[in-house]
C-alpha cells in the first residue's frame, strides 16, 4: 500500500461525482489571522469590565462560605459535618465526585478529541482545560479537609514518618490520591503546554505598547518561545503526548472514583458497569458545565464567529450520546438487580426510585436522561438560551446522581434497625456552595488574565489555512 | 433492499460465492454429522459458538456503519460500503439460529439453556422449577420470551440494515443527499437499538446459559468483541480488495492506518471492560458472582483464561501501538486474524464452560469437540461470506455519489 498513490486511477473514479452536503465552517465569516489574534489577545488587553469586576466581587463572597466553612470544620473538628451512622460518607464525597467528574470534559476535548482529529475542538478547549483544573481543585478540597486534621494530609502520601504508617494500599481511596494528583499535574501541563505560544502573543503585543512589566511577564511563562519551525515542531510532539498520557489518564481517574464504590458489597455499589458508566457521566457532565460557562462568554465577548452554532451542535450532541449511555447504565443498573434475584439489589433499587428519597432519583432521572433528549432538536440545539439552561439541569443532575448512588444505598443498608436519613448541616451546604465561588474566582481570573481561545490552534482551521481551500476535490 | 448497479465492479465475485456456499454448506454439514460423534448437545453449544461469533462480526459492522453516519465521518466511505455487503448476512443468521430454537422445541428443551425446561435437574436434587433463583426471573428467562427476544433482535437488525443499504445502493445512481439525511436518521435511531439488542442478545444467548449468574457490564463487553470482530474483518476485506486490484488508487495507509488506529483503542477498551468486570467480581468474591469465574478456573479453562488475557489484550496491544505495523499488510492482516481467532476464544471461554460433566465441572475446552466448533465457525461464516459475495456485485464498489466520498479517497492523516 505504500505505493497506493502512484497506483494507474482505476476506473470508478471517473465516476465518482460527490452530492454536496457543505462542511460546516469552524470561523465564521472567513475572519483573518489578524482578526483572530486581535479579537482574543483584546479580551486581556482592554479595560477590565464592570460585569467582571461584578462577577468577581460576587463570586469571592460566594467563595468565601468555603473558606467559613472549612475554618469552622479545622477549627472545631468533622464532626460538624452531617456524618452520622449509617452515613458516614456523606456531603464531601458526593462533592467530590461532582467536582472531578465536571473536569474530564476539558481532558476529553483537549486530549481524546485531538487524536481523533476533530477540529471542531479548537474554540471551546483551552477553556474546557481551564476548567478541568479548577474543577479539580475544587474537588481536591474534600478530601483534603475531611481527614479533620489538615496538617496530616500528607499521611496520604507514602512518605517515610517516624510512626511508621503506611497507607493500606488495598483501599481505592488510596488510589485516588495517585489517579487525581497525576491527572491534577498532567492537566495542567497539557494546558501549559497549549498555551506557551499564545502567552508569546501576548509578550509581543504587550511589548509593542511598552508594557513592559506584563510583557515581562507573559514572556517568562513563553519560556523563549520565537514560533521557530523547530519550536512548532517539538510543540507539536509535546502535545501528541501529553494528549496520549492524558487519554488513558482521564479514564483512570473516574474509573477508579467508580471503585471507591464499586469494589465494596454494598448493594447498588456494587455493580460491574459503574467504571464506564462513570466515565460517561463525568463526560457528561464536564459537557454541561462547558456549555454554562461558554454561552455566556460567547455572548458577551461576541466571539460568535469563533464559537459557531456548529460548536454548540456538537457539544450538545455528545451530551445527549453521554447522557443516554448514563441512561443505559441506569436501566441496566436496575434491569439486574431484578434478574439478580438478590433481594438486597433489587430492594435498593426500588428504594432509590420510590424510598424517601425518591424525590432526588427523579430529579436525577428527568436532569440526566429526560431533559438531554430534547438536543436531538435542532431547533432546540439552536436556541441558546434554552441549550443554556438545559446545561444547568445536567449539572444539577449530576450532582443529584452521586448523592442518591451515596445516600440511598448508606442510609438503608443490610440493617433495617440501623436505617437513617441523611441531611446536611449548614457546615456542608456552605462548604458546597462555596465551591462555586472559589471556581468562579479561578474562571473570572483566567478569562481576564489569559487567551481563553488557541489562537494558533483557530487559525490552522480557518479556510484561509486550507490549502484545498475553494476546491470541492482536495 | 438494493439496487443493481450501472457497470458491474472491476472483478466478479460469483466464483468465490459459489466457493464460500460449498465451504459453508460442508460445514453445516460436517456440524451435523457431529451429532452422531459427539452427541446433541456438544454440537448444539458449538453451533451457538459459531452463530455468535458471526453475529457479533455483523453487528460490530452495523454499529461501524451507524457510528460512521452519526459523525458524518469521511475517512470510512470507502470502507462503509464493504460494511453494508456484510450486513446483508443478518437474514441468513436468523436463518441459521433457527435450528437450535427448533432443537430446543422438539427435541430436548434444556438442549441448550437449562431454565428453558422447568423439569431440568439441578445439583443438589432440585429442579429449575424449584430454583427461587429462576422463579424470580422465570418472566424474562422462559421459552416464549426467548424466542420473541431473537426473533425482534433480528427484525431489528434487518431492517436498520435494509434502509442502510437502500439509502446507500440508491444514492450511486440518483446523488440525492435525502439519502445521506435518511442515514443519519437511521443511525440516530439505530444506536440505542444497536446497543439494547446486542445487550439483551448476550444475556439471552450467553450469560443466561448460568443463568444464577449476572453482570451489568456483560453488554459492554458484547459490545467490544463485536466492534473488534468487525474492525478485523473490514481489515482482511480491505486488504483483500487491494490485492485483487479493486481499491488500488482508493486506499492509501492512512485509511489502514485509522482502522488500526480504532483496533488499538478497542482492545484497550475491551480490556477495561473484561478487568472492571474481572477485578470488581474478584475483589467483593461474593460466591453468587464468583462462581462463574471459579469454573473457568477449572481445568484447561485456567489457561484458556490467560490465552485471553495475553492474546486478548497484550499482544495485540503491544504490536497495534506501531504504526509501522499498522500499515504494513503483512502484519495488519496477522494482527486481524489473531484477533478474529482469540474473539472466538473469548466466546467459548463465555458459552463452553456451561457443559458440565457429572460432577458439575465445565467439560475441558481441548477436546474433540472443538472440531464442532471449528465447523460451526466455518459453516456459519460461509454462509456469511457467500452472502457478502452475493452483495458485492450489487453496488458500486465505492459510494461514488456520497458527500464525504472525494475527502476519503484523499484521507490524510
Amino acid at each position: 500500500m505504500a505505493h497506493a498513490q502512484h497506483a494507474a486511477a482505476p476506473a470508478i473514479l471517473q465516476e465518482v461525482k460527490p452530492a454536496v452536503v457543505p462542511r460546516a465552517v469552524l470561523v465564521q465569516n472567513n475572519r483573518s489571522f489578524a482578526w483572530i489574534t486581535d479579537k482574543i489577545c483584546g479580551i486581556i488587553e482592554g479595560k477590565t469590565p464592570t460585569w467582571w469586576w461584578v462577577c468577581f466581587i460576587v463570586a469571592c463572597f460566594v467563595a468565601s462560605f468555603t473558606v467559613a466553612g472549612i475554618t469552622y470544620l479545622v477549627a472545631t473538628g468533622v464532626g460538624v459535618w452531617g456524618h452520622r451512622s449509617p452515613v458516614n460518607w456523606g456531603w464531601p464525597i458526593v462533592n467530590f465526585v461532582f467536582w472531578i467528574g465536571i473536569g474530564h470534559a476539558g481532558t476529553l476535548i483537549s486530549a481524546i478529541l485531538c487524536l481523533l482529529r476533530q477540529k471542531w475542538r479548537t474554540s471551546i478547549n483551552r477553556a474546557a482545560e481551564a476548567m478541568t483544573i479548577f474543577a479539580v481543585v475544587c474537588a481536591g478540597i474534600f478530601p483534603v479537609f475531611h481527614v479533620g486534621r489538615v496538617w496530616y494530609a500528607w499521611f496520604l502520601f507514602p512518605l517515610p514518618n517516624s510512626n511508621l504508617i503506611w497507607q493500606n494500599f488495598r483501599s481505592p481511596l488510596e488510589w485516588d490520591v495517585f489517579a487525581v494528583s497525576t491527572y491534577g499535574t498532567v492537566s495542567v501541563l497539557f494546558w501549559y503546554v497549549g498555551l506557551i505560544p499564545d502567552l508569546a502573543v501576548l509578550r509581543d503585543r504587550f511589548y509593542a505598547t511598552g508594557n513592559k512589566t506584563r510583557s515581562f511577564l507573559y514572556g517568562l511563562f513563553a519560556m523563549g518561545w520565537r514560533g521557530s519551525n523547530r519550536h512548532w515542531s517539538n510543540y507539536e510532539m509535546a502535545y501528541l503526548i501529553l494528549a496520549g498520557i492524558a487519554t488513558p489518564l482521564v479514564l483512570s481517574v473516574h474509573t477508579i472514583v467508580s471503585f471507591d464504590f464499586a469494589v465494596s458489597l454494598i448493594p447498588g455499589w456494587h455493580t460491574t458497569i459503574f467504571p464506564p458508566y462513570f466515565v460517561a457521566g463525568a463526560i457528561f457532565s464536564g459537557f454541561g458545565m462547558v456549555l454554562t460557562l461558554m454561552l455566556p462568554l460567547r455572548a458577551i465577548y461576541h466571539l460568535e464567529d469563533l464559537i459557531t452554532q456548529y460548536h454548540i451542535d456538537c457539544m450538545c450532541k455528545i451530551t445527549l450520546a453521554t447522557g443516554t449511555m448514563v441512561g443505559y447504565a441506569y436501566a441496566m443498573e436496575f434491569f439486574i438487580a431484578w434478574y439478580s434475584a438478590n433481594p438486597y439489589e433489587g430492594f435498593t433499587f426500588i428504594n432509590r426510585a420510590f424510598g424517601p428519597y425518591a424525590w432526588a432519583y427523579w430529579i436525577m432521572i428527568t436532569c440526566n436522561v429526560v431533559t438531554p433528549q430534547l438536543f436531538w432538536f435542532k431547533r432546540v440545539r439552536t436556541n441558546t438560551t434554552l441549550v443554556w439552561v438545559l446545561s444547568i439541569f445536567v449539572n444539577v443532575g449530576m450532582w443529584f446522581e452521586r448523592f442518591v448512588i451515596i445516600c440511598t444505598s448508606l442510609t438503608r443498608d443490610f440493617l433495617p434497625s440501623s436505617w437513617g436519613y441523611f441531611s446536611p448541616t449548614i457546615v456542608d451546604i456552605f462548604t458546597f456552595f462555596g465551591t462555586f465561588g472559589v471556581f468562579s474566582v479561578l474562571f473570572l481570573l483566567f478569562i481576564r488574565f489569559l487567551p481563553i481561545m488557541p489562537m494558533a490552534e483557530i487559525k490552522a482551521v480557518t479556510q484561509q489555512a486550507d490549502v484545498h481551500s475553494g476546491s470541492d476535490h482536495h | 433492499m438494493s439496487t443493481p448497479a450501472a457497470s458491474a465492479p472491476v472483478h466478479s465475485t460469483a466464483a468465490l460465492a459459489q466457493k464460500a456456499l460449498v465451504i459453508g454448506l460442508a460445514g453445516i454439514v460436517l456440524t451435523a454429522l457431529g451429532i452422531l460423534v459427539s452427541g446433541p448437545q456438544a454440537v448444539a453449544y458449538s453451533w451457538l459458538v459459531g452463530i455468535s461469533y458471526w453475529t457479533a462480526i455483523a453487528i460490530g459492522m452495523l454499529l461501524m456503519v451507524l457510528i460512521h453516519h452519526i459523525f458524518d465521518a469521511s475517512w470510512s466511505v470507502v470502507l462503509r460500503r464493504q460494511l453494508e455487503h456484510g450486513l446483508s448476512a443478518f437474514k441468513w443468521l436468523a436463518l441459521l439460529f433457527l435450528p437450535l430454537v427448533l432443537a430446543t422445541l422438539f427435541y430436548r428443551l434444556d438442549l441448550v439453556w437449562p431454565w428453558m425446561n422447568p423439569a431440568h435437574a439441578l445439583a443438589g436434587h432440585e429442579t429449575v422449577a424449584g430454583d427461587i433463583l429462576y422463579t424470580k426471573k422465570s418472566s424474562f428467562l422462559n421459552l416464549k420470551t426467548f424466542i420473541g427476544m431473537t426473533a425482534l433482535f433480528f427484525v431489528v437488525w434487518i431492517w436498520l440494515s435494509a434502509r442502510l443499504r437502500k439509502a446507500s445502493f440508491t444514492q450511486d445512481a440518483d446523488g440525492d443527499v435525502k439519502w445521506t439525511r435518511m442515514n443519519r436518521v437511521t443511525a440516530a435511531m439505530g444506536l440505542p437499538l444497536a446497543a439494547l439488542t446486542l445487550t439483551f442478545a448476550a444475556i439471552y444467548w450467553i450469560k443466561s446459559l448460568e443463568y444464577h449468574w449476572f453482570s451489568t457490564m456483560y453488554g459492554v463487553w458484547f459490545f467490544a468483541n463485536c466492534f473488534r470482530g468487525a474492525l478485523s474483518v473490514s481489515v482482511l476485506i480491505m486488504l483483500w480488495l487491494w490485492r485483487r486490484g479493486d481499491y488500488k488508487g482508493i486506499l492509501n495507509n492512512n485509511h489502514l492506518h485509522s482502522v488500526g488506529q480504532l483496533m488499538l483503542a478497542l482492545t484497550v477498551f475491551w480490556a477495561y471492560v473484561t478487568f472492571s468486570q474481572y477485578f470488581l467480581i474478584w475483589n467483593a468474591n461474593l460466591p453468587e458472582e464468583t462462581f462463574w469465574y471459579n469454573l473457568r478456573e477449572y481445568g484447561d479453562w485456567w489457561g484458556t483464561g490467560l490465552v485471553i488475557l495475553f492474546g486478548h489484550f497484550v499482544v495485540p496491544f503491544l504490536l497495534l501501538l506501531s504504526y509501522r505495523f499498522k500499515v504494513t499488510h503483512r502484519t495488519i492482516r496477522r494482527i486481524a486474524l489473531w484477533i478474529l481467532a482469540v474473539i472466538l476464544i473469548d466466546l467459548c471461554y463465555n458459552i463452553l464452560p456451561a457443559i458440565k460433566d457429572a460432577a458439575g465441572h465445565p467439560k475441558p475446552f481441548l477436546s474433540f469437540n472443538l472440531l464442532w466448533v471449528l465447523t460451526s465457525v466455518i459453516g456459519v461464516g460461509g454462509i456469511c461470506c457467500w452472502s457478502y459475495f452475493r452483495s458485492f456485485p450489487t453496488a458500486k464498489l465505492i459510494p461514488i455519489r456520497d458527500p464525504r466520498i472525494n475527502e476519503c479517497l484523499t484521507h490524510h492523516e
